[in-house]
């Protein structure tokens, strides 16, 4: 059996949704799995990280590597040449995405982006064609294999294990590194829940017709209470809703309890996005329109007179 | 200001799979649209603090309308890696290819799409950054350039975060990070008079064996497909039902 | 004179128009038009009123010769016409209705006070008719002191005159009286003439040179304009940039303007408050021209003293001024000198977009719909164009080699991809299968006929679209051609010709009212009580296809009502040259049109568009209740094949 590791993303002593399934995934192929986590306040995660498979935690470098991918990509190349991993595996997140393809520069090994599992060391699985297709691909040639898996692919389960034991690395970094600084953060928050955690998810395509209907999407998720308004990339490419909004293989991948899409064709790349959903409710005047035929429930019709009739009547209800 | 943009030439169509279980090339391709925000972004910088466009494409010899529609944009050069050991290159291979042709102008800027329209890796501007030694602002959705700083807003989980970064550096855009300009005839006529070199591996300095793809497909099988539901018309009926199915998930 | 030659100039040197031939059919425009006002006459008291001055001063001409005689010597006359009763009597005649004329000018400019005339010189007016009455009332009087003095041969022939002539005694004090009058007279006559060239009344010399260079045939058709995209840059002209590149006619065009406003008065864009008033389009344009002659005339000739000229957008017009126009084609059909707004308004819109690239940037969907895969403005993918069609029977996609047949249904973009134009477009499948006509559809071979990218001035796009279609259809062996859109009809009917592309076009009315003078269909049920029918622009106006969307919707409703402006006076609904793919500003014209046609007490308003149908059918989301819109076709289609309305 292998050695891999996984790349946590965490705030405090807590490991990221992302980050424990990639563990789930990484102790079903790996005899060792071990996390690498950048910043002084790695070790903090032995305790979370041991419960999902990792027996090691190497906790590398200060604060200041943590806004660094360049640094991040330079201690990891270092680390894997004298450790030798068979497989590195990261979230495709925006950070991961970009210490990884570092990475990749430095070892000169292959990468896989955008896996929705992992089946050995050697092997990822991947969707294409808006996952109507499962591809099984081959990683070939020198490791540590590079796997990005994409947020909520898996479906994260502990493993009861201990604490990981910690290993605290000081990387030796090439001199002169230059990185961008991140002057301010900025947090742009929609009314209610996020995208990652509303048990509805309202998303809005093409078929809208315009930026001003989602003011419609909106209010009906205000009725309902708990649902948070997305969009399909032809929304968001048109400039209707920011980027922040979209739902899809680029974009944000979603698992809530219901799933109502309004004017949404069902774009291949847009159905990888939100496939998983519990149930699926479908708006739409084309009854042959894709995401019609994989809904639970399909409505021929116009959004326009739909929607607004289905707020007015899920506040009739929330009145009753 | 030198800017040295990536371009890639896809399917603008309804991806098919073709009889070879690859995606169908050659009909209705042309410019991803998510490389118009980073070329427009060049054209905008380069007009008002003077310097070139240089755009580099790596694709078949009619990936070279993708060049031309940037040159006709207003980028001022094209650059064309077609060489048959290409295909099929994966994406070390394509950064290694586009690093090669980037490093043969000089540039202050190199600016790529936050990945393709129809591969969606993803990780190869990051990778050209490495072997470039540039640092980057991915994921960008603003970005402007005063005192050789780049100033840029870059997409967050949350939200974004306001980012400097010393020039030269590689930047990629977000869709809709600018508004990309409709070329002109004009701009289409120029566009034939400007220079487009055509470059093979040889004339980049790489090997067949630099490139190599290492991975292959072991299975493809389809996914199970989700069994479809009602579909009915709109309708009091329907609306209730829709009602019905968020209370018996429990979320009103 | 000093100014009349740089305009005349101008007119020589610009771009020659390629206009000629059809010399009979221009000629018999000249004697209608010009000779028989008739244009004029389309508001009956200006219209008199014109006509009255105009008839005079064709008839006085030859006392100009009289008057400068007489200065000579008052004892000599003119030949022939001096010695002539009816000639006195024409004259004293039509100088009292000259009189009457400008009293009547008078009456209309300042007490009832036109908004048309609004942003016209009015004070440059007041001064001509002024001095057209002083130069018929000098003549009047010089006849009087010639009755008087017992000169003229025929006293009795001259009532007016006559009359006049008990102001004057005779003897030495009236022979002075007449010196002095033939004097100012000519003195008059002369000042007026010399003021002409740089004033509005240069229309005179004008208006009959520019009505025989205005287009013949329908007025829908665009000019090609020729694109020699290998030839060197420097010779390549993408539209109307400068001064110096208007054409004869468009120069023409400005100096015939009398600002008379009856564009301004029937334009959609002006009427709901835009800033595109197509009068003050052609005087900025003129006052432009005016101003840079010299330079304009320095930049041709042999090239040598080019000078730099401003661009006439934004120098002259804003940019939003070239966009708000829906190349309806009121203004052009009401102007009495047939000045060509539209087609000037095409040419300065083609500059900004192939050269500049600059134009309302919502409209780059279109243009880049087109140019994509889909080959069409919605930017839907080609698989879905047969999409209106599911659930029909018997509907035929042409495939290659395929038989031709009798007729091709050019169902159109609209047609094809709006749901609410989709209906329309089943309403004619099933009415020409349920009469056994012989058609077939191009299905995902079909594309844009190029209609919205040539009015929103991109002839290159429109050229490359129609080149293709134009192949697709001689290869399927096409000759008749049914269009459900009245911009596809125009297009396929009036300028691929220019492409090559020779088909009989009729438009799905023209065929469906056959059908049904034919017998081969019956309505046997009325699908509405009262409907009014809106004339879509491209299929009215500009094709003179009145007659037949009336009769298939005389025979599919139970009674009709029209609007207060329709046929040849149509209202636009506000989606033409593009403008469907444009934001608006403003009061809405497709809102302005429905309130007319809801006005009408109708429960129905049909159009024979899918533009127009959309348009009209937003508008009528607008309020609550109001009447149906429908295409004819579907009303039709209910009252033959289902009997009744449908929900």
């Amino acid at each position: 059996m292998a050695t891999v590791w996984v790349v946590a993303e965490f705030e405090g002593s807590e490991a990221s949704g992302a980050t424990l399934e990639l563990l789930t995934a990484a102790r079903q192929i790996a005899e060792s799995v071990s996390v690498v986590a950048f910043g002084s306040g790695g070790e903090g995660l032995a305790a979370a990280v041991g419960s999902y498979g990792a027996t090691r935690l190497v906790a590398i470098g200060d604060d200041t590597i943590v806004g660094s991918p360049r640094a991040q990509a330079a201690a990891l190349a270092a680390l894997a040449k004298s450790h030798g991993p068979d497989a590195i595996l990261f979230p495709a997140s925006y950070e991961g995405r970009d210490v990884a393809g570092r990475l990749q520069a430095l070892t000169g090994t292959t990468l896989m982006g955008n896996a929705m599992g992992v089946i050995s060391a050697d092997a990822a699985r991947t969707e294409i064609l808006g996952g109507t297709q499962m591809v099984d691909v081959a990683l070939e040639g020198p490791t540590p294999h590079i796997v990005l898996v994409k947020p909520r692919s898996i479906e994260a389960a502990s493993s009861e294990g201990g604490a990981a034991d910690v290993e605290r690395v000081v990387p030796e970094l090439p001199a002169g590194l230059r990185d961008a600084t991140v002057v301010a953060r900025h947090e742009e928050t929609h009314a209610g829940p996020s995208l990652d955690t509303a048990q509805v998810v309202i998303s809005g395509g093409r078929g809208l017709g315009g930026p001003e209907a989602f003011a419609m999407l909106d209010d009906l998720a205000s009725a309902i209470g708990g649902a948070a308004v997305g969009a399909t990339r032809a929304a968001v490419d048109a400039g209707w809703v920011p980027y922040a909004y979209q739902i899809g293989q680029t974009g944000k991948t979603v698992t809530p309890e219901v799933y109502l899409a309004a004017g949404v064709s069902g774009a291949l790349q847009h159905i990888v996005g939100m496939k998983k959903s519990k149930r699926i409710v479908a708006i739409n005047k084309d009854p042959e329109a894709p995401l019609m035929k994989m809904a639970d429930l399909g409505v021929i019709g116009d959004v326009a007179t739909v929607v607004p009739a289905l707020t007015e009547e899920i506040r009739r209800r929330a009145g009753s | 200001m030198d800017v040295v943009v990536f371009a890639k030439w896809v399917p603008l169509g309804t991806p098919e799979l073709g009889e070879d279980r690859r995606l169908v090339r050659g009909r209705d391709d042309g410019l991803d649209a998510a490389d118009e925000f980073g070329i427009e972004l060049a054209l905008q910088l380069t007009e008002r603090d003077g310097g070139e466009v240089t755009v580099v494409t790596m694709g078949p010899e009619g990936a070279a309308a993708a060049i031309q529609r940037a040159l006709a944009m207003g980028a001022h050069r094209g650059v064309l890696v077609t060489d048959d050991a290409l295909a099929g290159a994966d994406a070390l291979a394509t950064a290694r290819v586009l690093a090669a042709a980037a490093r043969r102008q000089p540039f202050d800027l190199v600016i790529g799409g936050v990945e393709s329209s129809d591969g969606y890796t993803g990780t190869v501007p990051s990778t050209v950054a490495e072997l470039l030694d540039l640092p980057s602002v991915t994921f960008a959705r603003r970005v402007d350039v005063a005192d050789g700083e780049i100033r840029a807003e870059r997409q967050t989980a949350v939200g974004y975060d306001e980012v400097t970064c010393a020039l030269p550096a590689l930047v990629t855009l977000t869709a809709g990070a600018t508004e990309p300009r409709y070329p002109s005839v004009k701009g289409i006529m120029q566009a034939k008079s400007k220079p487009l070199d055509r470059l093979g591996l040889a004339d980049l300095g790489l090997a067949a064996g630099d490139l190599a793809p290492s991975q292959s497909v072991r299975a493809v099988e389809p996914a199970p497909e989700k069994p479809g539901g009602e579909i009915v018309e709109a309708g009091e009926d329907a609306i209730a039902r829709i009602a019905d199915l968020l209370a018996e998930a429990k979320v009103i | 004179m000093h100014r009349a030659r740089p305009r005349a100039e101008l007119v020589r040197r610009a771009r020659p128009t390629g206009r000629g031939g059809e010399t009979g059919a221009r000629a018999r425009r000249e004697l209608v038009q010009v000779l028989g006002q008739r244009k004029l006459f389309q508001k009956a008291l200006p219209g008199m009123m014109h006509a009255s001055i105009f008839w005079g001063f064709v008839v006085l001409v030859p006392t100009i010769a009289e008057a400068s005689i007489a200065i000579v010597n008052p004892a000599w006359a003119l030949p022939l016409l001096g010695s002539s009763a009816g000639f006195a009597l024409l004259v004293d005649v039509f100088a009292t209705l000259v009189a009457l004329g400008v009293a009547t000018a008078f009456w209309i400019r300042k007490i009832q006070r036109p908004s048309r005339f609004d942003g016209s010189h009015l004070g440059e007016a007041d001064r001509i008719l002024v001095a057209i009455l002083a130069i018929v009332t000098s003549l009047l009087l010089w006849s009087a002191t010639r009755i008087a003095l017992g000169d003229a041969p025929h006293p009795d022939a001259m009532p007016i005159s006559h009359l006049l002539s008990g102001i004057f005694g005779g003897g030495p004090k009236t022979e002075l009286a007449e010196r002095i009058l033939v004097w100012s007279h000519l003195l008059l006559v002369l000042g007026f003439l010399s003021y002409l060239p740089g004033s509005k009344h240069l229309h005179i010399v004008t208006a009959a040179p520019n009505v025989w260079l205005a287009k013949t045939g329908p007025s829908g058709r665009l000019e090609p304009l020729e694109l020699d995209l290998e030839g060197p840059e420097e010779d390549l002209r993408f539209g109307a940039a400068t001064a110096a590149d208007l054409s004869r006619k468009q120069v023409l065009d400005l100096f015939s303007c009398t600002e008379c406003g009856r564009c301004q008065e029937v334009c959609p864009a002006w009427a709901t408050g835009k800033p595109l008033s197509p009068k003050l389009l052609i005087m900025a344009l003129r006052d432009h021209v005016a101003a840079n002659a010299g330079a304009v005339l320095a930049a041709g000739g042999d090239g040598t003293g080019v000078v730099e000229l401003q661009p006439l957008v934004p120098a002259a017009v804003a940019d939003e001024i070239v966009w708000d126009c829906v190349t309806c084609g009121a203004c052009v059909r009401e102007c009495p000198v047939d000045i060509e707004h539209v087609d000037t308004i095409v040419d300065l819109r083609r500059h900004l977009v192939m050269a500049e690239s600059r134009f309302p940037p919502e409209a780059g969907a279109l243009l880049r719909g087109v140019e994509g895969p889909g080959e069409n403005p919605w930017g839907q993918p080609q698989s879905a164009r047969m999409d209106w069609a599911q659930g029909l029977e018997g509907i035929r996609v042409l495939q290659p080699g395929d038989a031709a047949p009798e007729y091709l249904f050019w169902v159109g973009c609209a047609g094809a991809f709006d749901e609410r134009a989709r209906e329309a477009t089943r309403s004619i499948a099933r009415l020409l299968a349920a009469t056994g006509t012989d058609f077939a559809v191009l299905g995902p071979r079909e594309r844009c006929t190029g209609d919205p990218a040539r009015r929103m001035g991109h002839e290159y796009l429109f050229t490359m679209l129609a080149e293709k279609n134009v192949a697709t259809l001689g290869e399927a062996g096409i000759t008749k051609i049914v269009a459900s859109c009245a911009h596809c009809f125009n297009t396929l009917a009036n300028e691929y010709p220019d492409l090559g592309g020779r088909f009989e076009v009729v438009h799905h009315t023209e065929l469906l009212s056959q059908l049904i003078k034919e017998g081969r269909l019956n309505p046997h049920g009325a699908a509405s009580v009262t409907a009014t029918l809106h004339d879509p622009c491209y299929l009215g106006r500009h094709n003179g296809k009145f007659d037949a969307p009336r009769e298939a919707l005389g025979a599919a409703v139970a009674s009709t009502v029209e609007m207060p402006r329709s046929g040849e006076r149509s209202f636009c609904c506000g989606a033409g040259g593009a403008r469907f793919w444009m934001e608006e500003s403003g009061e809405r014209i497709n809102e302005a049109r429905f309130a007319e046609a809801a006005a009408t007490g109708a429960d129905t308003v049909a159009t024979a568009c899918p533009f127009c149908l959309v348009m009209l059918d937003d508008a009528s989301k607008q309020g609550e209740g109001g009447p149906r819109v429908a295409d004819v076709a579907t009303l039709l289609a209910e009252a033959t094949l289902d009997g009744g309305p449908s929900a």
